[in-house]
């Protein structure tokens, strides 16, 4: 079923983009004159590595787009304002500055974004990627007076590294080192602190729960949870990898209970609000699950809820907080 | 189509042996439907003991009535309620390659659900059942009228028209979960699976027993409208309420299994057709082996989805979709071999 629903999605977006692009072009003709604007102080530039290379990008740039998820915060509490930014998939209440401000285009759902709003922006810089990465292209040909980067964590790479590298590239582009330094130096305490906090022989299992299911979220490679394995050395309760690494494995609560888990660290994939009447939250799937009461997780109320706004964020700060709550749930349990 | 106008006619040229000469199909050995019972049986037995969970560790026989009790329960009735239901589908368009998934209804029980989920954020699982139910029903209906209107209904257009129709109804499902951002929540709703399926998950699932039972009772009229709107008029059928009531049976089976475990594909399509294939076309007397084919062949999918990959899961849709694909390529060529 999700097969041919990704079929049909991918359908819908191929008839979609040439569609887009012919709206961008029509849209390009008639307002690109109006965007020279940059005048006064010369310009400065920084050459940073994003993912595809060296780029140059104007510093403090004047009119930025932002697409990634993982860049928001950081913007947010560097006042930097937005011209468009993808507003469906921000969540409500998290950064109000830029999804409840008109002013702000809405690019849309990654799904169906509508790209003209980015033309329509003119930018300087484009942050683009993560969600967005298959509208790349596009966006960059339609937006040839912008810079457009990327500088989302890569797949494969060692996570903390890529947050911090992302976070260390924005500091440089916004003139903001020493607060990115400051983002990074947290974050590291975090990891140290819930490293530490670590007895090193509990086993864990990370779940992923949505629609009312439960799935599992696989140690290293698993949707948010994965990377605490590796970063924090935690013994996994059950040894597989799995296959679906963004929404978890079809896993039966007879599994978990077997596995019996000293720990469990659930992300709650619905918990942002998406779905709110059948919504049924991570804590009720699983400290209601009868077949789940006796495992250790559950007996000893060792399970750790990511944030319910974590799978909308992801970024450095809420890698942060998570490892701050694992280190004193470990902690408290010691 | 008329009753001078069998299903696909290679199929009904395959069974003319068993069905011409034999007018008393009930009267047959009982020796076949017996073992066909103890292999069904054995099936559900195996379901009951297959698992991640130790079942002699501590806590065991909690976990057996925990999960896997209802796990297999939910197997027969779902298992049994789609392929009953595909032989009735089958029985009122007098055609076999229909079935819930073939024709739109499950895809309309799964507009129902989505609908039910933005209208009615609250309702309980009961109330999204009824509307799953009646989107179901009402879908049917919509391809039985345009059925009619149809004046070429050729074996094949009949399922294409249903497929059609499906695929328009799903991608207005997928539409609305797109702009109201349940997209996500759509696959794991839809994906056939009875991993979730534990205590007080399932219950409303008994509610197509009840199904099974009706369409046991209404078994000889169903037989009688698979002959044709003509024939069963003059021999006393009310033949639009009876359609009504067969197409209202479906649509509460599908809209039940649709919320419960999710779409089941092929299941009423494979099960009726290799039925019929080896024992002719009488439904009352195939609806026993019916319902035990499709008890048996979903349990057997959900063992192989409970087995591949210990201690994950592969849905049970995924498995009938495969198993199904295969067996129905062979029955089609079966049956072109004996034409």
């Amino acid at each position: 079923m999700s097969l041919r629903l990704r079929a049909r999605t991918a359908t819908a977006v191929l008839t979609a983009v040439p569609l887009a692009l012919v709206l961008a072009a029509c849209g390009a003709d008639t307002e690109s004159q109006a965007g020279e604007t940059t005048g006064g102080g010369e310009p400065r530039t920084v050459t940073i590595e994003d993912n595809h290379g060296s780029v140059e990008v104007p510093v403090d740039p004047a009119r930025v787009v932002a697409l990634d998820n993982h860049v928001f915060e950081t913007l947010s509490a560097w006042d930097v304002p937005l011209a468009a930014a993808p507003k469906g998939i921000m969540g409500d209440g998290l950064w109000p500055e830029y999804t409840d401000d008109d002013a702000v285009l809405d690019v849309g759902m990654h799904r169906e974004p509508n790209l003209e709003s980015i033309v329509a922006a003119e930018p300087d810089l484009i942050i683009g990627g993560y969600r967005f990465s298959d509208s790349y292209d596009d966006i960059k040909a339609q937006n040839p007076d912008a810079v457009v980067i990327e500088i989302a964590p890569r797949e494969g790479e060692d996570q903390a590294a890529e947050l911090a590298r992302q976070t260390e590239i924005l500091g440089e582009i916004f003139d903001r080192q020493d607060e990115a330094a400051a983002i990074v130096a947290d974050y590291d305490a975090a990891v140290d602190a819930a490293r530490t906090a670590y007895d090193g022989q509990s086993t864990v299992v990370g779940l992923i729960t949505s629609g009312g299911e439960i799935s599992y979220s696989a140690p290293v490679t698993g949707r948010s949870i994965g990377v605490l394995f590796p970063a924090l050395g935690l013994q996994p309760a059950i040894e597989q990898a799995a296959e679906d690494t963004s929404h978890g494995d079809d896993i039966s609560v007879e599994a978990i209970a077997s596995a019996n888990p000293d720990w469990i660290i659930v992300l709650d994939r619905d918990g942002a609000g998406v779905g709110e009447g059948e919504y049924r939250p991570a804590k009720e799937l699983i400290e209601g699950s009868e077949a789940l009461a006796s495992v250790t997780a559950v007996a000893e109320q060792q399970v750790v809820y990511l944030d319910p706004d974590f799978y909308l964020t992801e970024d450095i700060q809420a890698y942060t907080a998570l490892y701050e709550q694992i280190a004193q749930a470990f902690e408290a349990a010691a | 189509m008329n009753a001078q106008d069998p299903a696909p006619a290679a199929a009904a040229s395959a069974q003319a042996p068993t069905t011409g000469p034999d007018a008393g199909p009930g009267r047959r050995s009982a020796l076949p439907l017996t073992v066909a019972v103890l292999v069904t049986l054995a099936l559900v037995v195996v379901s009951l003991f297959v698992g991640v969970y130790d079942l002699r560790a501590e806590g065991g026989a909690e976990m057996f009535a925990i999960t896997r009790v209802p796990r297999t329960v939910a197997l027969v009735l779902a298992g049994s309620a789609m392929a009953v239901s595909g032989l009735v589908l089958q029985q009122l368009t007098q055609n076999r390659f229909v079935e819930p998934t073939t024709i739109g209804t499950s895809e309309w029980a799964g507009l129902g659900l989505l609908l039910s989920v933005i209208v009615l954020p609250t309702a309980s699982i009961s109330t999204r059942m009824v509307i799953a139910s009646l989107s179901a029903f009402v879908g049917t209906m919509v391809f039985m009228a345009i059925l009619r209107r149809i004046p070429v209904r050729t074996t094949l257009v009949v399922p294409v028209v249903g497929i059609m129709l499906g695929a328009v109804v799903s991608a207005l499902t997928t539409l609305v979960a797109i702009s109201t951002n349940y997209l996500q929540l759509l696959g794991t709703w839809f994906m056939g699976s009875f991993t979730s399926v534990v205590r007080g998950q399932y219950e409303m699932l008994w509610v197509v027993a009840v199904v099974c039972g009706a369409i046991f009772v209404l078994a000889d009229r169903l037989t009688v409208a698979g002959l044709g709107r003509e024939v069963a008029t003059n021999l006393g059928v009310r033949y639009d309420r009876l359609i009504l009531l067969g197409t209202a049976l479906v649509a509460v089976a599908s809209g039940v299994t649709t919320v419960v475990v999710g779409f089941l594909p092929f299941l009423g399509l494979v099960v009726p057709n290799v039925v019929s294939l080896l024992r002719g076309d009488d439904l009352r007397s195939n609806l026993p082996w019916v319902c035990l084919g499709g008890i048996a062949l979903v349990t057997v999918c959900d063992i192989v989805g409970r087995t591949v990959r210990m201690p994950f899961e592969v849905p049970v849709s995924m498995v009938l979709g495969l198993v199904g694909a295969v067996a129905f390529v062979a029955l089609v060529l079966r049956v072109q071999r004996r034409g």
